[in-house]
């Protein structure tokens, strides 16, 4: 797999840094030639404890996290949008974030960091009333499962985010919606990034496939079940067991965008050839509530995972695997709740100091097994502490995960913009239709 | 909506795990079991024994790192442990072997850094000393077996190297002339997507290359090649691919070196389940290998082999299937319509001809290595620690 240069790396960090800097901030979206354009951006300063966090030991980690650069530009009244962020947590978090029960990418118990690209995509879309279809080529999510979880309420995500989001992939997308029902289909490559500079394997283009099926009942709320073949995820070159997975979620959020709730159900299976090997199921239900500057959510979360072999950094595993075996399998209880208050500072800019608290109990659930969970923590129980502030230029209300004529949320409400020099103000347009 | 529900609730249900219990065939004896040495601290891997001394490595993470060699005096029934070497800057020691002089002690290390091959002395065959560690960027990200062996009279160690960190997996053939500075003499990519493990004997390389199956290459044994320069003679994908190891086997009877038996490391779950067949592979004509007959147990699957050529007797570990002994005495590619598959090999296990079992009565077991030796039969237990078990009587 190619890598990213040291040089692009820090254009891409300058260039994010840059778009950070609030300018004159009270717009939704600014014209620039032909083309509406909205910009927007986030980071997360956040201090982790976690205990024990391995061997018995607490640890207490700092990390900026999640931050990103966002914009999308349309084209053609809307007939042509090109949408793109970049994460530039391989610069602030290569390490990882710890995230107790979490796997993925050749992390363990941290977080990976994401791709710098972590989305590039342009959809060409026509809509006819309340129908219409949509086509999207690029860099993205796969129509799989559910919103990225940057986009939801909890700084630490749930550890299903491999079980119930398929990102970071060369995407085709074709979507038609017809009222309140949405159709997706689309084809990827199935190999996981391996670092942060990774791109998509060209020689596994379109080698894995996915489709979803969504229901509008009304405009707050959302149902979706899903279906994906992955061909050899972890195995960059090809080789190593496939997956296919499934996923099912409702989710409610109300107008204001004060309440919102989401229900929901994933599992992954490995496969070699057509014998399946192991199962992965997740349940997972989060709500949250916003009252004035102050909010609260709450999270409950049971998930399985794979246990896998670690490196001698532990908080990493071998990636490709040497094998198709694992370790073992456990099954994570994660309860998280979160406080947090919204200071505005701009019209477009806000600051949301935060606490998170997680309670985490595991069992292994293949005995015996080649990973005793509880015998490598030290404990059965784990306490994880988070408090922090996310700083968010625009983008309050954002959903990642879907394109085109699959995107549900009101358009004025995903992305507030800022202003640019050489670019015309528009804040009057009528952007808050459905779509 | 009401569906919806339904819906969601049937795809909720939760698979049930797999049945893992195999019961030994009717005719399959026990070994019986001489003695046991304990470790549980650790996941055991590979074992190589030599005279009296046992060495063990260890694997993953228990309550330590898999980064220990155990060294065991097995004079007497029961192993006892007289020593024990930790490596630095490794996880897992996935491999070990002495020099077929005894004075090389060979140690794989995986997961580190950088793979490497650790190189001790044996002149005290229970206090090995440190004389090099060999890791170069080709045996990066890790060395998953190392063969050592003596082609044409200079001794080599044949690394299998795991891909990750952007590189496929690769063969290193390291010259151990000089243990102190080994050098490289050969190295190339190879394994679909892994190479696990090499065998080596009578200038003839057989290489196991996972989904490629395996490949035969001359190092000086029938043609021009050599250790810096393999030929490749010819190769086969077994059926299912997944090749993890491969033993020729000599009839010290016959003289007879028609078959190669091939292992099939298919999914596990450490500890608890595995799968994979043994593959018998017609080398008689290296251009044009062909397998002819398979060995299948329910429920569990295979590692690593030791072979009775004085017996016909083949040693499999199998891991929670414990271990399993093997005639593969006469011709392998006859049997009658009934024990032939449908792809035409011979089906060994419905031939009966597994004549015995080891640690049937000690589940759970997860046999990694078997090896025999002084008539002895050593079995490394991941779960347990270190085995010795009667070899299959004498009639």
């Amino acid at each position: 797999m190619r890598t990213l240069s040291a040089e692009n790396s820090a254009l891409l960090y300058a260039l994010a840094a840059a778009l950070l800097i609030p300018v004159d901030v009270p717009a939704q979206s600014v014209q620039y030639g032909p083309a509406d354009i909205e910009l927007g951006g986030q980071a997360v300063g956040v201090i982790t404890r976690e205990s024990p966090a391995i061997h018995g030991r607490d640890l207490s980690e700092g990390y900026v996290t999640q931050p990103m650069v966002m914009a999308t530009a349309t084209f053609l009244s809307d007939a042509l949008e090109v949408k793109g962020t970049l994460n530039l947590e391989g610069v602030t978090m290569k390490r990882g974030e710890l995230n107790a029960g979490i796997l993925g990418e050749g992390y363990i118990d941290r977080r990976h960091p994401h791709t710098y690209l972590h989305e590039l995509v342009i959809t060409g879309q026509r809509r006819v009333g309340d129908n219409g279809g949509s086509i999207t080529l690029g860099k993205g999510f796969a129509p799989f499962g559910t919103d990225d979880p940057m986009a939801r309420p909890f700084e630490k995500y749930p550890i299903n985010h491999h079980l119930s989001q398929i990102l970071e992939r060369a995407v085709a997308i074709g979507a038609l919606r017809s009222r309140r029902v949405i159709l997706e289909a689309g084809l990827f490559n199935g190999d996981e990034p391996e670092s942060p500079g990774d791109v998509p394997n060209r020689a596994r283009y379109w080698d894995s496939w996915s489709g979803r099926v969504t229901l509008v009942p009304f405009p707050q709320g959302e149902f979706q079940t899903s279906y994906a073949r992955v061909r050899s995820p972890e195995n960059a070159r090809g080789g190593g067991e496939d997956q296919h997975k499934q996923s099912a979620s409702i989710r409610l959020e109300d107008a204001q965008h004060s309440g919102y709730g989401l229900l929901e159900w994933a599992r992954t299976s490995d496969y070699v050839g057509s014998a399946r090997t192991f199962t992965f199921t997740s349940l997972l239900a989060e709500t949250s509530a916003r009252y004035g500057v102050a909010s609260g959510a709450l999270r409950l979360e049971r998930t399985e995972r794979p246990d896998e072999a670690r490196l001698t950094n532990e908080f990493k595993t071998p990636l490709p695997a040497n094998d198709l075996s694992i370790t073992g399998r456990s099954r994570w209880t994660i309860i998280t709740g979160r406080l947090a208050v919204q200071v505005p500072v701009a019209r477009t800019l806000s600051f949301e100091p935060f606490a998170e608290v997680a309670r985490i109990r595991f069992t292994p659930t293949l005995r015996p097994s080649g990973f005793d969970p509880a015998q490598f923590y030290g404990s059965d129980r784990i306490w994880s502490f988070s408090l922090g502030a996310t700083l968010r230029l625009g983008m309050s209300h954002m959903r990642m995960g879907r394109y085109g004529v699959a995107r549900t949320e009101m358009r004025g409400m995903k992305m507030d913009g800022m202003k640019m020099d050489g670019m015309h103000m528009h804040s009057d347009l009528p952007k808050r239709t459905t779509r | 909506m009401k569906g919806f529900a339904r819906f969601a609730a049937a795809l909720s249900v939760v698979a049930c795990n797999s049945d893992n219990s195999m019961l030994p065939p009717t005719g399959s004896q026990a070994l019986a079991v001489l003695g046991q040495g304990v470790v549980t601290d650790r996941y055991t891997a590979e074992i190589w024994v030599r005279g009296n001394v046992a060495y063990t490595t260890t694997w993953g993470s228990r309550q330590a790192p898999g980064n220990a060699v155990n060294i065991w005096d097995v004079s007497g029934n029961v192993p006892t442990l007289v020593n024990t070497v930790i490596v630095p800057n490794a996880a897992t020691l996935g491999d070990v072997q002495t020099s077929d002089d005894g004075q090389l002690l060979i140690v794989a290390t995986e997961y580190s850094p950088d793979g490497s091959i650790m190189i001790y002395s044996l002149a005290d065959p229970v206090h090995p000393q440190l004389i090099s560690r060999y890791a170069t960027a080709l045996t990066s990200p890790g060395v998953h077996t190392a063969e050592v062996q003596r082609v044409n009279g200079k001794l080599c160690a044949f690394l299998s190297i795991d891909p990750g960190g952007g590189s496929q997996a690769r063969l290193v053939i390291v010259d151990l002339s000089d243990p102190a500075a080994p050098t490289q003499v050969f190295t190339a990519v190879m394994g679909n997507p892994f190479v696990h493990d090499v065998y080596v004997r009578d200038g003839i390389l057989i290489t196991a290359l996972w989904n490629q199956g395996i490949t035969i290459w001359d190092i000086g044994g029938v043609g021009s090649g050599s250790v810096a320069n393999p030929i490749p003679l010819g190769s086969l994908v077994t059926v299912g691919g997944e090749v993890h190891n491969v033993w020729w086997y000599h009839n010290a009877v016959t003289g007879e070196k028609r078959y190669a038996f091939v292992g099939q490391e298919g999914f596990a779950s450490i500890g608890f389940s595995s799968t994979g067949d043994i593959h018998v592979v017609d080398v008689s004509n290296f251009a044009s290998p062909r397998e002819v007959a398979f060995f299948h147990l329910d429920g569990a699957g295979t590692h690593n082999f030791s072979v009775d050529e004085s017996r016909g007797i083949l040693y499999a570990a199998y891991y929670n299937g414990g271990v399993r002994a093997i005639d593969i005495n006469g011709d392998l590619s006859s049997c009658d319509a009934a024990n032939r598959s449908l792809d035409g090999r011979c089906d060994l296990a419905s031939m009966g001809r597994e004549v015995a079992n080891g640690l049937a009565e000690q589940q759970p077991v997860f046999v990694w290595g078997v090896q025999l030796s002084g008539g002895r039969v050593y079995a490394s237990d991941m779960l347990n620690g270190i085995w010795k078990l009667a070899q299959v009587p004498v009639p």
